[in-house]
């Protein structure tokens, strides 16, 4: 019989409680109460969300987020800044200790295996798609998906962002690219660097459609089946109490 | 204030931000969308870089980054120092 993982399917949330509810699952795994973890997931708000050392002001158009309402929110992970669109977006994260017999105990390739299950996910919908180290997938050429983990004593927690019709324009309107990032790269616009699966796939994919295969994705490339299941009370109260940290000024513009 | 970003070839972006009064570094500040493991280690390799002379800078990530149980990703130890030196040439 096949191991089971939770699944906490297609919460809708605004951004602090989604990025509390990522940071309770892995606090609670830690003391081996609640199971290993895959979330999927939407932000409503939109909102762009930003690594742990990137600076605020220089990646974020903030009176464009204000103008479009779309929140800023500061990860507990490193990388890039990510534009979730309600409309557009499907976030994932997964939790599980790094003792995990399944999971690599080598970072990079701790990435590749996780990442492996959104290319996977993502070839359930006709997408060729494939991981291109450190953190990003591709397809055709451009970015799909984006990622970041964190190891926090003993628990792994990787959350990435898988682009299913998002507003690109929007994207980067909300977002500053400083021309220093695209300079080592042949692109005539950042536009030209991302794509979402409508664009790739020349039809539009539902979220439904695009939750399923990344649910096929994830039970066929860890070799687990997902059961639905809720945060637990201990997890709700931690999410209510980082839920304050992810709102504060002090958390978000640290940087 | 001086500032400078560097994008490493094939990797992440990195970015100083300081001062330099009588010869040292003070307010040192680096951001960019690298992967540090643990996060918490910028605010220590801040503070390692704060007022120490200008000329000591290499030494002081060497020596912060092998004492200290960091791991990189998309930057290494020699791209911090190169975009202090970015900053302080800006």
């Amino acid at each position: 019989m096949k191991e089971t993982w939770r699944l906490i399917d297609m919460r809708i949330e605004d951004a602090p409680t989604q990025m509390a509810i990522d940071e309770a699952i892995a606090m609670a795994r830690l003391k081996e109460n609640t199971p290993n973890t895959v979330r999927l997931y939407r932000w409503n708000p939109s909102a762009v969300s930003i690594g742990y050392f990137q600076g605020i002001e220089k990646e974020v158009n903030l009176p464009a987020c204000e103008k479009y309402g779309v929140d800023v929110i500061r990860r507990i992970t490193g990388g890039g800044a990510v534009y979730h669109d309600y409309n557009g977006e499907i976030t994932y994260s997964i939790v599980a200790p790094e003792a995990d017999p399944k999971m690599p105990a080598d970072i990079l390739e701790s990435y590749e295996w996780i990442c492996g299950a959104i290319v996977n996910g993502l070839a359930e919908l006709g997408v060729d798609a494939e991981f291109k180290p450190v953190n990003d997938i591709v397809a055709g050429g451009k970015k799909i998906s984006g990622n970041a983990q964190t190891r926090r004593h003993g628990v792994v927690l990787q959350h990435g962002t898988v682009l299913v019709d998002s507003d690109i324009r929007r994207m980067f309107q909300v977002l500053r690219v400083s021309d220093a990032k695209i300079s080592d790269k042949l692109i005539k616009s950042v536009e030209d660097r991302v794509t979402n699966l409508r664009r790739y796939l020349g039809r539009k994919v539902g979220f439904d459609e695009a939750r399923a295969a990344l649910i096929k994705g994830f039970e066929d490339t860890f070799s687990v089946a997902l059961e639905p299941g809720e945060l637990s009370d201990a997890e709700m109260r931690l999410v209510k109490r980082l839920h304050e940290k992810y709102s504060s000024r002090e958390w978000v513009f640290q940087r | 204030m001086k500032r400078a970003e560097y994008k490493v070839p094939g990797g992440k972006l990195l970015a100083a931000e300081l001062g330099v009064e009588e010869g040292r570094l003070v307010g040192v500040k680096i951001t960019g969308d690298f992967f540090m493991h643990p996060e918490t280690a910028i605010n220590d390799l801040e503070k390692a870089l704060c007022d120490i002379l200008v000329e000591d800078l290499e030494n002081n990530v060497n020596r912060f980054f092998q004492v200290n149980s960091v791991t990189l990703f998309g930057v290494d130890a020699g791209d911090f120092v190169k975009v202090v030196r970015l900053a302080l040439e800006s």
